[in-house]
């Protein structure tokens, strides 16, 4: 029992790292352009199919495939600022409806690029830290686990300490004020579009030897994200961190003690309640509604 | 005088229509005259200044409630549509207590998770919802004859005219509730909230009053699918197609009563039948995808401002219409 | 104009008829019914969207069978031969989609035999293969019930095969006592859920849990895994999981340490599997379709032509993509063009009577037409079906196993659990 306990928190920690490098690149986009990019969940499936291309296909060093897959995400990301959210920026649902289409030509091109079936990547690494019998950690996982707290580590030191990192958040709460202290707007929408996709796609790269690489694997990370930014409170990177494993450890613990299908069902209510007893998610303020 | 011989022009083009279409388009024209219902009782929640993501989700209501009168109570199936509006317009004010609570993003996504938790029980319950599978073999709505009409409603131009007549009611009603002292007060929430509010207007009755209306018209257009097509499921209800009639009415403008109808038929028929003509099956989304963003990056103000810069130069002295929602 | 002369009370087969002359007055192309030396068939089923990855191999499959039996001279009727050309329409596995493509290959198209995928789309269509009598397949019979009489089941009886492979497991590996099971949440995962009971009672076989069922959108399956292997069971069983599930399921049991038996409904992509994990890992993991290279194929009991050839023509064609449903519509193209030539034509009435006429000539041998129990009509065809096991990394058709008599065995079992998940064709509503 004790190794089942213990086994359950190693899926529920890897969980909460993937959820969270998406989540928080999901909040960045959100708290800087205002916009709900819809297409973040396609963003993650682009950085893994640039895995197919590089790695599984071009045979390139499984690093060096996932570095150019965070920077073509990371450009996918200015792309959109550029010819959607920038036109848009007075428009939040003009940019939404904009997203859904880049969504919908990010998923065509996978298909006609790849098929409409499942791709195959090899994997990266077989070996396995053994605990116990019962208790282990594939390190392909363990991957995952270290690039998001470094990431996500560097990000915070990025916003807190850094002079971007001040703008960034000074445009994100008030952009009238910022602009007025002459920081350029546009400046930090390229910066906050760019590591927001990037996390997106660096998170798909990685993960892309673990799961099922298809044109729709978008679908579930992007639910899993809406869930985790609205319990966290959606302007907050904090509390997209905090949602992100709580919502992790919740899910994992209740498929492997019932099932998954009530996993679901509880991750659900969990945010229905968390937005009825306080209905800007934990962390949220209410001007950012 | 002119206006009385356009709408005749309009109805009789309306009645002629499905006679100059393939038998398939006009199977598409019933799913058309559907949507259109749903888009535009879709417009009149945003009127309120709220977009939900569960307005599909509560056609299925409709839809499902419908079904289920009829399969296990026998209820006759006019009547059960309605009873499915009802039921539509009921589960939104039991909605509406926690959603409320919340606006702009959050209602945005508290409606989502709403809605994925009606679906996800529909799932877990196959008794009485058929679970995944959903229901099957739902009674059609029964032939009869007008003297000088006979509707066999295995047809599509029947169900066209039969639905058609139903729609255009419920779009009149919709019409008169927006020009109505409670639609304009609908506006008003909208633009004025703390004003609406000071001036001793309960803007959470308005809220709920407007999202239970919409949601009662929904219901009516989930009711008059499932008894033409005679299955639903779970997943037609899902997050794909809201994010169709989300589209609609963006594209289309939500200014104007006509602007997401206009983007309903306008999309529909590029989509089904223009995509479908030219043969381009796995580029059919590419193409869609790239034609919402190309209409949304030039036509900001949605389809309906070409028609405005018509319709405007003629009636200069018409009162000044609401702009789009920012 | 037209719908009303259509619509002045028909029959089934005027209706038909008369459709087919509208349309040429109407001056559409599909007026090629019986112009043109050219039969066309419908290919109904999802082409883009989720669900894609069943329908678009099948229609690569079709296409290869179309030119291999062009080539061959054509489908040989009462009146001489005709070529074959497939219409599909994407329903995008929506219901009203499939409604509105029915129509137009029926009536416009003029198509004389439509397949489908089945499952949430048939329900949209029954009403028009009530009205026009048009011949449909499906590859999934819980779409069969007592009212369907124009709809076969001529490929796969999913779930029903799963039993051959537990039984073949039972009789060859003894040893093996216990085992686990977890499906998605849908409406092929519960069928298999009950059929796979039922194999593993009859077969003595314990179940140390009940099955998990997760939701169709889960990526991440270590947890599932974790749960499954923790009461150390022989035997993992993965139902009928689509590949995107197999594949992460299969990859974490390797890396959590599970060294036992592994049984599953499909095992698409396998070589990939094995990459992912190990050739010992996969060693002896039994599952139901085969690769059409394997020389056990070529036996006179085998109905499906030229297996090998048809293979090789789609590997050549569409590199790594074979899997379970790049043959089954072909098969049942090899099904209908054997009714099609005993009737002397391709009329859907005289088909359909010519093809349930007798044994069926089912790819895997002459089977029953069966059902009436399960599904309430006897139009699923029913015979023996191949337990497939890896060995040495390639896939290995291990036997045949009837289908049929482990039903007269261990029906009752099968209808006990069925009966569990609301999977009785009474039940589903």
């Amino acid at each position: 029992m004790l190794d089942l306990l213990a086994q359950t928190g190693l899926n529920a920690v890897y969980a909460a790292s993937y959820i969270s490098l998406v989540a928080v690149g999901l909040v960045l986009i959100f708290g800087v352009m205002g916009v709900i990019n819809f297409a973040h969940g396609e963003l993650f499936m682009a950085g893994a199919y640039a895995i197919v291309a590089l790695y599984a296909e071009l045979h390139l060093p499984f690093f060096v495939a996932v570095a150019i897959g965070l920077l073509f995400v990371g450009c996918l990301g200015l792309l959109m600022e550029k010819a959607l959210f920038r036109p848009l920026k007075d428009n939040p649902l003009g940019g939404l409806v904009a997203s859904i289409g880049f969504l919908m030509i990010l998923q065509a091109l996978a298909v006609m690029g790849f098929g409409v079936r499942m791709v195959h990547i090899p994997p990266v690494t077989q070996e396995v830290i053994v605990f116990t019998e019962k208790v282990r950690l594939p390190v392909a996982r363990l991957y995952v686990i270290i690039a998001a707290i470094v990431l996500l580590s560097a990000l915070w030191y990025f916003l807190k300490r850094t002079k971007f990192g001040w703008a960034l958040r000074a445009s994100a709460q008030d952009p009238e004020a910022a602009a007025l202290q002459g920081i350029s707007i546009t400046m930090t929408a390229r910066i906050a579009m760019f590591i927001g996709a990037g996390l997106a796609g660096i998170a798909g790269a990685l993960t892309a030897p673990l799961v099922s690489v298809n044109p729709h694997m978008g679908h579930s990370v992007i639910v899993t994200a809406f869930i985790v930014i609205i319990v966290g409170g959606v302007g907050s990177l904090e509390g997209a961190i905090v949602a992100s494993v709580a919502y992790a450890l919740v899910h994992t613990f209740v498929t492997t003690f019932y099932d998954g299908v009530l996993a679901d069902i509880v991750g659900l209510s969990l945010m229905l309640v968390v937005l009825i007893v306080k209905p800007t998610g934990l962390f949220g303020s209410a001007d950012r509604a | 005088m002119p206006k009385f011989l356009i709408w005749i022009a309009a109805l009789a083009a309306l009645i002629a229509l499905p006679h100059g279409l393939s038998f398939s388009q006009q199977e598409i024209l019933v799913f058309l005259t559907i949507n259109v219902l749903l888009v535009a009782s879709y417009r009149l929640l945003t009127l309120t200044g709220e977009w939900s993501l569960g307005h599909v989700v509560i056609m299925g209501v409709g839809a499902y409630s419908s079904a289920l009168l009829t399969k296990k109570l026998g209820v006759y199936v006019p009547i059960s549509m309605l009873l499915g509006g009802v039921i539509a317009a009921l589960i939104a004010v039991l909605l509406s207590f926690p959603l409320f609570r919340m606006k702009g993003f959050y209602f945005l996504i508290g409606s989502f998770a709403a809605g994925e938790i009606i679906r996800l029980l529909w799932k877990r319950f196959r008794d009485p919802f058929g679970g995944a599978k959903g229901i099957k073999g739902i009674d059609p709505m029964p032939d009869f004859s007008v003297g000088f009409y006979q509707f066999d409603f295995f047809e599509p131009t029947s169900y066209y005219y039969f639905a058609g007549i139903i729609v255009a009611v419920c779009l009149w009603i919709l019409w008169r509730i927006e020009k109505s002292p409670v639609g304009l007060t609908f506006h008003a929430v909208h633009w004025q909230d703390k004003l609406a509010q000071a001036s001793g207007v309960n803007v959470r009755a308005y809220r709920t009053l407007a999202f239970a209306i919409a949601s009662g018209f929904a219901g009516i257009s989930g009711a008059l699918l499932a008894h033409y097509i005679g299955t639903i499921n779970p997943n037609a209800f899902d997050i794909d197609l809201m994010v169709y009639v989300l589209t609609w009415a963006i594209v289309g403008g939500t200014a104007t009563f006509y602007g997401p109808i206009l983007g309903c038929v306008v999309l529909t028929v590029i989509n089904e039948i223009v995509l479908r003509e030219l043969g381009l099956e796995q580029m059919r989304p590419l193409i869609y995808g790239a034609i919402m963003i190309l209409s949304i990056l030039f036509l900001p103000n949605g389809l309906e401002s070409i028609v405005q810069k018509f319709t405007k130069r003629r009636a200069a002295e018409g009162a000044p219409e609401r702009r789009p929602a920012e | 104009m037209i719908s009303k002369i259509v619509k002045s009370g028909l029959t089934r087969r005027t209706f038909l008829k008369s459709t087919a002359v509208t349309a040429m007055s109407a001056g559409l192309p599909a007026a090629s019914l019986a112009a043109g030396n050219t039969i066309r068939i419908g290919f109904l089923a999802p082409l883009t969207g989720a669900v894609a990855a069943w329908g678009k191999p099948g229609l690569d499959g079709c296409q290869i069978w179309a030119e291999r039996v062009n080539a061959a001279g054509g489908i040989k009727l009462g009146d001489g031969s005709y070529d074959v050309e497939f219409v599909s329409y994407d329903n995008e596995y929506d219901p009203a989609k499939a409604r509105t493509g029915a129509t137009k290959l029926i009536r416009e198209d003029g198509v004389s035999f439509i397949m489908m995928l089945g499952g949430d789309t048939w329900p949209g269509v029954q009403p028009v293969a009530d009205k026009t009598g048009m011949l449909f397949s499906t590859l999934l019979p819980s779409d069969l019930s007592p009212d369907t009489n124009t709809l076969i089941a001529p490929a796969e009886v999913h779930p029903i095969y799963n039993v051959t492979g537990v039984e073949w497991l039972a009789e060859n590996k003894p040893e093996l006592k216990t085992a686990v099971m977890c499906a998605q949440d849908d409406a092929l995962g519960l069928p298999s859920v009950a059929t796979y009971l039922a194999a593993f009672e009859a077969a003595g076989i314990e179940m140390l849990d009940a099955p998990l069922l997760f939701d169709p959108a889960t990526t991440d399956f270590a947890p599932v895994v974790t749960r499954l292997i923790s009461k150390s069971p022989d035997i993992v069983c993965l139902d009928t999981c689509y590949s995107d599930y197999v594949h992460p399921i299969a990859e974490q049991l390797f890396q959590q340490g599970f060294t036992g038996q592994i049984i599953s409904c499909t095992a698409d992509f396998y070589d990939q599997m094995i990459a992912k994990t190990s050739e010992e890992f996969m060693e002896g993991f039994v599952f139901q379709f085969p690769d059409f290279d394997d020389p056990a194929l070529n036996g006179d009991n085998i109905n499906f032509t030229d297996p090998n050839g048809f293979y090789e023509a789609f590997n050549t064609r569409h590199p790594g993509q074979w899997g379970a449903v790049s043959w089954e519509y072909a098969s049942i193209m090899d099904l209908w063009k054997a009714a099609a030539e005993k009737a002397g034509s391709a009329s859907p009435d005289a088909v359909a009577a010519a093809m349930k006429e007798g044994k069926g000539k089912h790819a895997f041998g002459d089977a029953d037409w069966w059902g009436t129990e399960l599904f309430g009509i006897d139009n699923a065809l029913v015979g023996d079906w191949p337990v497939v096991a890896i060995e040495s990394g390639k896939a290995r058709i291990k036997d045949f196993r009837s289908i049929p008599d482990w039903y007269a065995k261990h029906g009752d079992l099968l209808i006990k659990h069925m009966q569990a998940y609301d999977q009785m064709w009474n039940q589903r509503s």
